[in-house]
């Protein structure tokens, strides 16, 4: 069998096989099992056909052929069955990784070979639509530098490098690709997607509040550490007990679950009456993506974001006119005083609306204190004392009501956690008369010492309540402070358990997980760095550090004549250093060169490429006959300094050059 | 003006040869996925697939140094060829610097013989031997490096080695670029040793005929000390290791008069490149004899003599022959 003159070497197959397993590595970790047994029994195959001389799928081999086939319509059928179709994230994904397994085993040319690596790059990509943390970005240049590598193996073809070297060239590439990289980066003219459509499934779906509360679902979110939003203030920052961001308000109920009012459609536009009052913060929020519309504020915001196009509902919640999927930020100010709607309210109605023949000894309760007064101000405090000084406890594991949950709540278990104090205390007022919602967001949040800025965890998540009183508007009244004042003052932290802390290792002593929240606000320091100036740098960050940089006005084609300049002179720079080449001649050789110059300004044939000195030194003395000396000397010393070992000094010979000055 | 021209020149000197460098077929395939992982990125706002496009722009645009780098100083200090016969490939010997620090990897060499002009720009790039893969060399830095190529015989005569042509796709492959040596060398292609018509008998001087050729031609009769011009295949190799003295092989032979070998024996050939490709065969087969032999062309004669000297001198009279 004649050999394929086209056919990668076996060192270039294992680099291109080494990059290709660790790009493909972190989609095994959502996707089916097939598609990683499928992928690494491909590339199992090829080592095999490389050490053990396995027969691969050609034309020497018809029924490997047939069963490379079989392989492929049998993971064709399979993705049918994952995914039902082989369009959108995950099973586009799927349909590379198991494209590539298949191309791995018949790569016969240069050309499978290139179209695998490029594969490769690809297939780093789809990776960041699931993921664009630091790590993966690690990964990324690892994969580049593996793939390069495989790429030098290739052309490399009678391996003069070694593996290191080969390695360590295709490092010494991305290192030197760095600068462009970050000039691109930087000034390459931005474009705001999507272009097209994106498939459903773009973005992952997330935990996060929700647009109904059923009891004991907020202590469900305490058990999740992720970031919900992040909050970098301008300036001061609002006190910890100030510190509500409002999300849902829930004014619906059967009794069990909350819902968001719905509105009819033709009053969405109706705007509420918002005056701000006091203390004014500015801050900027970067919002994880929860696959919802409503952007989180410090209670009511003074105007909406102009980063994205948002609205804000008549119950002061701010939506967003898409849904969050991936990472946003936005710009706002609020006031903690403000009044709400404080003269007219048209959901007043719905704000007492009680869920018919429920909570009957609630209902009971909140009738008596509604016979001793009619003030909601004071109906309002005997709600709060009731709590306080009665057996309530906080409580982040409260044991499951059944029944009329709300009377069961309020009358026998009196152990609960935000969200129950908040519904309870909601049916007690609207019981007494006094209009009364749950507002859903967060509470608190943990401040960052590392870069100055507040984490808000999903662990944050809170409910309280508002009740409207006239003149006055909806009046913040938070029922959990009446019972754990120390949840609001110092955030949901202290209060968790350690297991919730700090992972096992850590949490066996206090020291441990201070250590643990030290090194968990750097870490998540840098990635807010990271989220806020890498991963945001789109169409208006662009703009904005542009113009910080001091560029007027910056716009697309600004952009590309900065960028146009920069490369050139990026170009230049690189060319000078690449192509600069010092003379490394031997000093004796330019010395012996400058002698043979000066005879043959006097006539004499420069040295042929065949003549040793000494056959060049004799013909001149020929030419020369009055030379002889000298010419003898020079070429005596040039040998004994070239050839020698250096065994005559330098200086010496560069005197004797200097003193050789012959005339016609 | 003067000091215009001069700059120019100084500048072309420092240029050096025209090296040129376009992607490859994998390069704008390469291009190809930069702009589809720029639109998918853009697609799905992902700052990271920026980031990795950017990253490999920058790469490819390094591509470019490095593979220009790998070539562009080299240079071709001396081309030589040994003289073959029709048929035959001619071995050229290319003796290539590399005065960089670093070391030229994977240069691919090859030859093209027609050299002639054309309007057509692209034909410039074609008609190569050994375009791709084929003869690689690695230059060693500081260093020269002997390559040797083989181009085909065309034609009896002096060939033009024409222009040499070296290329580099190191380090990925991406670029190509290339440059070429004009080589004023000839090769010298003797005729196609073959015929049919048997080797001539040795004759005298006085146009007498010796029987016996066929018999006795190569008995061994002794050793002699080499003598410059003796021909190789004659020499004792085996007995040098004994004492280190060079020895030729002497044979007897009961031929004692000269073999001329004359354009005449062969004119029942009529035809010119069939006589010589007769003479040529037969001059082989003198040579193998270790007979004096000489040659008798319509235009020349040369006397009957021995040796590779000699033999080469009668093979380029066949060669350069013209009626």
């Amino acid at each position: 069998m004649k050999a394929n003159p086209l056919m990668p070497g076996n060192t270039a197959l294992i680099w291109l096989m080494l990059s290709l397993s660790l790009a493909a590595a972190p989609h095994f970790y959502y996707q089916p099992l097939w598609v990683a047994s499928l992928f690494f029994a491909m590339i199992g195959w090829r080592c095999l056909s490389l050490w053990q001389h396995w027969p691969l799928p050609n034309k020497q081999h018809r029924l490997l052929q047939l069963l490379q086939l079989t392989i492929a319509v049998g993971a064709g059928l399979l993705m049918i069955n994952s995914y039902g179709n082989f369009i959108g994230r995950d099973a586009g994904t799927a349909l590379l990784i198991v494209m590539l397994g298949l191309k791995v085993i018949e790569i016969r040319s240069h050309r499978d070979y290139y179209l695998s690596c490029f594969l490769g790059y690809f297939l780093v990509v789809t990776n960041f639509l699931y993921s664009q943390s630091i790590p993966t970005a690690l990964l990324m240049f690892i994969v580049v530098i593996l793939i390069t590598t495989a790429l030098i193996s290739l052309n490399d073809k009678q391996q003069q490098l070694s593996q290191k070297a080969q390695l360590k060239l295709a490092s010494k590439m991305l290192l030197q690709a760095v600068p462009l990289m970050i000039l691109l980066f930087i000034l390459f003219p931005r474009i705001s997607g999507p272009l097209w459509g994106l498939p459903q499934d773009a973005s992952t779906a997330r935990t996060g509040i929700d647009n109904k509360m059923t009891l004991g679902n907020i202590s469900q979110l305490i058990q999740s550490d992720a970031v919900a939003f992040r909050v970098n203030f301008d300036g001061d920052r609002p006190q910890a007990q100030d510190l509500y961001w409002r999300g849902p308000v829930l004014s619906d109920t059967d009794g069990v679950t909350w819902t968001e009012h719905t509105f009819p459609t033709d009053s969405l536009d109706i705007t509420p009456t918002i005056i701000n009052q006091g203390k004014r913060y500015a801050y900027t929020i970067t919002i994880e993506p929860h696959d919802r519309h409503w952007l989180f504020a410090l209670d009511l915001p003074e105007s909406l974001p102009t980063s994205l196009s948002s609205k804000q509902s008549y119950t002061g919640e701010l939506l967003s006119q898409q849904a969050i999927k991936q990472r946003q930020q936005y710009q706002l100010s609020s006031t903690p005083q403000f009044q709400l709607n404080p003269n007219v309210e048209p959901l007043l109605v719905d704000a007492l609306s009680l869920p018919l023949n429920l909570h009957p000894k609630t209902v009971q309760l909140a009738q008596q204190w509604r016979q001793q007064t009619a003030d909601p101000q004071v109906l309002i405090q005997k709600a709060l004392q009731y709590f306080n000084q009665q057996a309530f406890f906080y409580t982040l594991s409260p044991p499951a009501l059944q029944g009329d949950v709300i009377d069961q709540f309020l009358f026998e278990s009196r152990r609960g956690f935000c969200e129950h104090y908040a519904a309870s205390f909601t049916i007690l007022m609207r019981a007494a008369g006094v209009p009364t919602r749950i507002v859903t967001g967060y509470q608190g949040g943990e401040f960052n010492t590392v870069d100055d800025y507040l984490v808000v965890r999903q662990r944050d998540a809170h409910a309280w309540t508002e009740v409207w009183l006239a003149g006055q508007g909806w009046i913040r009244v938070d029922p959990t402070a009446a019972v754990s004042q120390s949840r609001i003052e110092q955030g949901i932290n202290n209060l968790l358990p350690d297991n919730l802390r700090a992972p096992l290792l850590f949490s066996q002593s206090a020291g441990l997980i201070d250590i643990w929240q030290q090194l968990r606000q750097n870490w998540d320091a840098l990635n807010h760095a990271w989220n806020r100036s890498i991963l945001a740098y789109g169409p208006e960050l662009q703009k904005s550090f542009l113009a910080n940089l001091g560029m007027s006005n910056p716009n697309w084609q600004i952009m590309a004549v900065y960028l146009f300049a920069a490369f050139s002179i990026i170009l230049l720079i690189s060319a000078a250093l690449f192509l600069y080449q010092r003379d490394a001649r031997d000093p004796c050789v330019v010395l012996y060169q400058q002698f043979c110059d000066r005879l043959t300004k006097l006539g004499a044939t420069p040295p042929l490429h065949y003549e040793g000195p000494l056959d060049y030194a004799s013909r001149l003395c020929i030419t020369f006959p009055q030379y002889q000396s000298q010419i003898n000397e020079i070429t005596q010393q040039y040998i004994a300094i070239r050839y020698a070992k250096k065994s005559f000094p330098l200086s010496q010979f560069k005197q004797t050059i200097k003193q050789f000055k012959p005339r016609k | 003006m003067i000091a215009i021209h001069q700059f120019y020149q100084r500048f072309n000197q420092l240029r050096g040869r025209r090296v040129f460098i376009l992607p490859t077929k994998f390069g704008l395939l390469y291009g190809g996925f930069l702009l589809l992982i720029l639109l998918a990125a853009i697609n799905y706002s992902n700052s990271l697939g920026h980031v990795l496009c950017f990253l490999l722009a920058s790469m490819g645009q390094l591509a470019i140094h490095y593979t220009y780098r790998n070539m562009a100083k080299l240079e071709l200090v001396n081309v030589y060829t040994d003289a073959t016969f029709l048929g035959q490939y001619i071995p050229v010997h290319l003796t290539f610097d590399n005065p960089t620090q670093h070391d030229c990897y994977q240069i691919s060499v090859s030859s093209k013989q027609d050299t002639s002009r054309s309007w057509n720009p692209f034909k410039n790039l074609t008609g190569y031997q050994y375009y791709e893969h084929q003869s690689m060399t690695h230059l060693a830095a500081k260093q020269h490096t002997q390559h040797l190529i083989s181009v085909s015989s065309s034609k009896r005569g002096q060939q033009k080695i024409g222009q040499i042509r070296i290329s580099t796709r190191f380090p990925i492959g991406l670029f190509n670029t290339w440059s070429y040596f004009n080589s004023d060398v000839f090769a010298m292609v003797y005729p196609k040793p073959e015929g049919i018509l048997p080797l001539p008998s040795p004759k005298r001087a006085g146009q007498q005929s010796v029987g016996q050729v066929e018999k006795g031609v190569d008995d061994f009769s002794g050793f002699q000390p080499y003598r410059p011009g003796d021909a190789i295949h004659a020499i004792a190799w085996k007995t040098l290791p004994r004492d280190n003295v060079l020895r030729t092989k002497q044979f007897s032979s009961t031929i004692d008069g000269d073999l001329m070998l004359s354009w005449q024996d062969t004119t029942v050939l009529h035809n010119i490149e069939k006589q010589l490709s007769q003479l040529c065969l037969w001059l082989i087969e003198a040579d193998k004899h270790n007979i004096d032999y000489g040659l008798t062309l319509p235009t020349l004669t040369i006397p009957p003599s021995q040796g590779p000297s000699h033999f080469h001198r009668c093979l380029t009279a066949l060669a350069l022959y013209e009626s």
